[in-house]
């Protein structure tokens, strides 16, 4: 472009724009804040990972029916210490939502990405009523968080439909395998419904443990 | 007189600034030992009063003990003050003609390159192009002119073997150098670097030589904050030195560089010239030697004897790869014979000894092994082929974990616990009256006592060494090795770990010192094993 | 010479719409086959190979006859390889936008659909932060290793809590760190700037990108019209 000691050209700023560097401060999101929501949703994501492994470990064949409970029991304090470290609307909405985008883009299920963004949604709208500082709304604000990872258990509804479909493609008679799913589906949803919120809660107790105890006396939260 | 102002890089007039409370939760500014109390009252003025000048093609080098100031004045001249660290500031600075307190930092962007300390920390993406097209692509250029730059930039600083790579594969020296290289992208007037060259050994200081002395040559001011002084010979024009943020000296190369070393000692800086050191280290090892690995001098059984050892590791280590695809060549070794960490790799080690009461430092350039033997002794690898003794007796991998400890580079991997005194406890009951005593001991012999009940965390960097340090004298380790303990310690923090190191040796342990610090080295090491390079 | 990571995000929506849609075994068979094939064009050969052979024998379980072979419980194997063979396309297309597409490459076209830098900027450090991790996941347990804490396997069953944290702890301290050195790095190169920030990576639909979109929404069009 131009030789080292030209004149500054700067690219057009047009001067609207050109804010004084020292109010950045409160209106929403700045670099350095989705740099740090980037850095803490990667451990996160590394969570997922972790759980979906462990769930797939237990449950084989149904890999992720236990993720989003795994997932919540263990990812407590990176929640906890984002939302410290922040402080602001977006953070939970926006980890929520690029972790969702990861995993549709590894191949999971693109309704998903719903769940990624209804639940982090909601979880950030009420730990903003708490000005991110309730510890009760925040513990609230996880449980909610935790359920935008029941996107990648859908499939597992969709599969009893789509072999059933196949048997009757073969003009099988597909009443053993209504009998056998029909608990196995019901029972199986309340279950990993109710496990992740009983994991959340304990996953979450268990963030805000280590940020008393470490954190804040730290001077890091 | 106009066209003087504008040429002049940076126009700094009586600029004083105080950290907000809270963003002096960054220890690199604060005197480390006043730390915590700094974060609770008002933080003293990290500068005070300074006033600096640069011309284009003009390298100026800040120097000065921790905290002092120098780095709180490169960031008042790249615009983080006052866009990212906070505080009251006065005075007036002038980077490329622009007032830093008025313009958002994206307008000194394309005037200003900066490198920071740590080379883990400060490149932005997984891939070295990608690192270099950065500053280009967040500018808005076109995709032609950035990879046009790309490879220009590349040419011009020795970067172009190190393309397309996955920069968590590059050595500290060769990130160090995309760091450099990608600074210099927009072709900016004024560089600054914060310490650049902390955590790099003495070849790769060497590179950074090489590239401040381009910089200059293209018209580019410098500026340089530093601990180690002796690489800036010949390409630095003006030493600044600081002290509790006011600049107390500034004069121009060939004066400063006369000063007598015992003069440069007592304003608290490191050596301006190596070469009495490198030949004390020289000597150590020739004698080392020609003794037959340290057998001499020392009675009794030895803590550790290595024999016939081959150490590395055979398969590749794949690691958890993202999936993104990207990263090209992995071709082992680059030319420059640094190891690629996720290749096999195996060198057959010289017999060493190991006696109580001696502090060995382990030298030679990246690449060597060092680290691999380290973990191997220390039990955290297994050889290859060949046996440790522990106390005269076949040990395995097991035994030497127990025995041995090591204090990392980053040691903020290796405490646990919520307050220092928990720590050293880790593992032991509370209710243990002996181990309490013990403990309050170790304190105590540490200089640990006052900081009991804080958090390791919130620490400075030396004090978190010796809490790392006690945790191992609780356990009462004989072999305490330390990963490269003085990098990007100045003179006072580096006499304080020798002097350390010289006490738990006299006690009775036996300590290895991974180092490039050469001053430490030749001040404070009994021997110096030299693991040389090999193809 | 790979796709268009738009026309790759295409392929992985169809994998989606299929599995959404119940289509049948022939369009199953012929998506696959479309979705191996830039696969394998792009060089990974061993992967496509892989697909394929689980996508054979995950399909032949799902033709078993349980009720004709006396072992009504197979029905709940067969209905696992059904679902899990229905999912796989998902996986492929996952697989192949994953480990054919430079980060460069990802970003700039995340730039070019218009997604938001509050989105675009936390994905750039994800993928520069994530590989980092494992190895500083390492240096904690030889940390711990060497204080003989909480070592080996077992610890993780034995004292769950207490293992977490001590590798947490670490593990979240240094992210603040990194977090803050990261962007004290990203301001001085512009990253915050205002306006359009540009790619070294050029990406263009080219002719086989649409070649490759239209080949692959035939067969589920058609399907779903109900003619195949």
């Amino acid at each position: 472009m131009t030789a080292p000691n030209a004149p500054v050209t700067t690219p057009t700023t047009p001067s609207s724009e050109a804010e004084s560097p020292d109010t950045r401060a409160k209106r929403g999101l700045a670099t350095a804040d989705l740099i740090t929501i980037g850095v803490f949703s990667a451990l996160y994501f590394v969570m997922v990972c972790i759980a979906t492994l462990v769930s797939t470990l237990f449950t084989g064949g149904f890999g992720s029916i236990f993720l989003p409970a795994i997932a919540a029991l263990i990812s407590g304090p990176v929640f906890m210490l984002l939302d410290a470290r922040l402080r602001k609307f977006g953070g939970i909405t926006v980890m929520g939502l690029v972790i969702g985008l990861f995993l549709f883009v590894s191949g999971h299920f693109a309704l998903s990405f719903v769940a990624s963004i209804v639940f982090p949604l909601a979880a950030d709208l009420i730990a903003r009523a708490g000005a991110y500082r309730n510890k009760v709304l925040l513990l609230v604000s996880y449980v909610v968080f935790s359920y935008g990872l029941t996107g990648p258990i859908l499939p597992l509804w969709f599969m009893k439909d789509a072999y059933v479909a196949s048997l009757e493609a073969r003009g099988k008679d597909a009443a053993y395998i209504d009998g056998v799913f029909a608990n196995i589906n019901m029972g199986t949803f309340v279950l990993a419904m109710v496990a992740i919120l009983v994991c959340a809660l304990i996953g979450g107790w268990f963030g805000q443990r280590l940020m008393r105890k470490h954190f804040v006396k730290a001077g890091i939260a | 007189m106009a066209d003087v102002v504008s040429r002049t890089a940076l126009d700094m007039r009586e600029v004083s600034f105080r950290y907000d409370a809270g963003d002096a939760a960054d220890a690199a500014e604060v005197p480390p030992d006043a730390f915590a109390d700094a974060r609770q009252t008002a933080s003293p003025p990290a500068l005070d009063d300074a006033s600096l000048r640069l011309a284009p093609g003009e390298c100026v080098v800040l120097c000065g003990g921790s905290g002092c100031g120098k780095t709180t004045l490169t960031r008042v001249a790249n615009g983080l003050i006052p866009s990212f660290f906070h505080g009251v500031f006065t005075g007036s600075c002038l980077t490329c003609g622009l007032d830093t307190t008025q313009v958002p930092i994206d307008r000194l962007t394309p005037l200003t390159g900066s490198v920071f300390q740590n080379p883990k920390t400060q490149y932005f993406n997984a891939n070295s192009t990608d690192e270099l097209a950065f500053p280009c692509e967040n500018m808005g250029m076109e995709t032609a002119e950035i990879n046009r730059r790309v490879s220009e930039v590349a040419e011009r600083f020795g970067v172009a073997d190190l393309l397309e790579r996955d920069v968590l594969r590059l050595s500290g020296g060769q990130r160090q150098r995309i760091a450099m290289a990608a600074a210099n992208m927009l072709e900016p007037r004024l560089v600054v670097l914060d310490e650049p060259t902390s955590n790099l050994d003495s070849s790769a200081i060497d590179d950074m030589r090489l590239l401040v002395a381009r910089m200059k040559a293209d018209g580019v001011a410098v500026l340089v904050a530093e601990h180690r002084l002796a690489w800036l010979n010949g390409v630095a024009d003006r030493y600044v030195v600081f002290k509790s943020g006011r600049i107390v000296r500034s004069c121009a190369a060939d004066e400063f560089l006369a000063l007598s070393p015992d003069t440069v000692a007592g304003m608290g800086l490191r050596a301006l010239d190596l070469e009495p050191y490198r030949q004390r280290v020289r000597g150590l090892v020739a004698s080392e030697a020609a003794s037959g690995r340290g057998a001499d001098g020392a009675s009794g059984v030895p803590l550790l004897r290595t024999r016939d050892l081959v150490i590395g590791h055979d398969r590749r280590r794949t690691g958890l790869r993202f999936g993104l695809a990207g990263a090209g060549r992995a071709n082992g070794r680059d030319h420059r014979g640094v190891q690629d960490r996720s290749m096999p790799f195996r060198r057959a080690v010289d017999d060493l000894t190991l006696y109580r009461g001696q502090i060995v430092g382990l030298m030679g350039r990246n690449g060597a092994g060092k680290t691999t033997l380290v973990r191997t002794l220390t039990g955290l690898m297994r050889p290859l082929s060949g046996q440790i003794e522990l106390d005269g007796r076949v040990a395995n991998a097991h035994a030497l974990t127990r025995a041995g400890f090591m204090v990392m580079q980053d040691v903020n991997y290796q405490l646990f616990s919520a307050s220092v005194r928990e720590e050293l406890m880790l593992g032991f009951d509370e209710d243990d009256a002996d181990a309490r005593t013990r403990c309050d001991s170790i304190l105590d012999e540490l200089d640990l006592t006052a900081f009991a009940d804080r958090h390791p965390m919130s620490l400075s960097g030396g004090q978190k060494q010796r809490v790392a340090i006690g945790s191992a004298l609780m356990c009462g380790k004989d072999l305490i090795v330390l990963d490269e303990p003085t990098s990007g310690l100045d003179r006072l923090h580096m006499e304080q770990v020798g002097r350390l190191l010289r006490r738990l040796a006299d006690s009775g342990r036996t300590l290895l010192v991974v180092t490039h610090d050469e001053e430490l080295a030749a001040g404070w090491c009994d021997r110096i094993v030299m693991l040389s390079d090999q193809r | 010479m790979g796709l268009d990571p738009r026309a790759k995000l295409y392929l992985l929506l169809l994998a989606n719409l299929m599995l959404f849609f119940h289509v049948g075994l022939v369009t199953q068979i012929v998506m696959v086959v479309l979705f191996l094939t830039p696969l394998a064009a792009a060089g990974r050969l061993r992967m496509a190979a892989r697909f394929a052979v689980l996508y054979a024998a995950l399909t032949a379980l799902g033709m078993l006859d349980p009720d004709a072979m006396g072992v009504p419980q197979l029905h709940v194997v067969a209905a696992l390889a059904v679902g899990v063979s229905m999912m796989l396309p998902c996986f492929m297309t996952g697989a192949y936008a994953f480990t054919t597409t430079s980060a460069s490459a990802f970003v700039c076209a995340m730039r070019r659909m218009r997604v938001p830098e509050t989105v675009v900027i936390p994905c750039v450090v994800i993928i520069r932060f994530f590989p980092t991790i494992l190895p500083d996941y390492r240096r904690i347990r030889e940390a711990m290793a060497l204080r003989g804490i909480a070592s080996g396997a077992f610890a993780w069953i034995r004292h769950p809590a207490q293992s977490l944290e001590y590798v947490v702890v670490p593990l979240l301290m240094n992210a603040t760190t990194v977090a803050q050195d990261l962007s004290v790095a990203a301001l001085t190169k512009g990253l915050g700037r205002k306006g359009a920030h540009t790619s070294r990576t050029a990406i263009r639909m080219r002719a086989a990108d649409w070649v490759m979109m239209s080949a692959a929404t035939a067969p589920l069009v058609l399907d779903i019209a109900g003619v195949i």
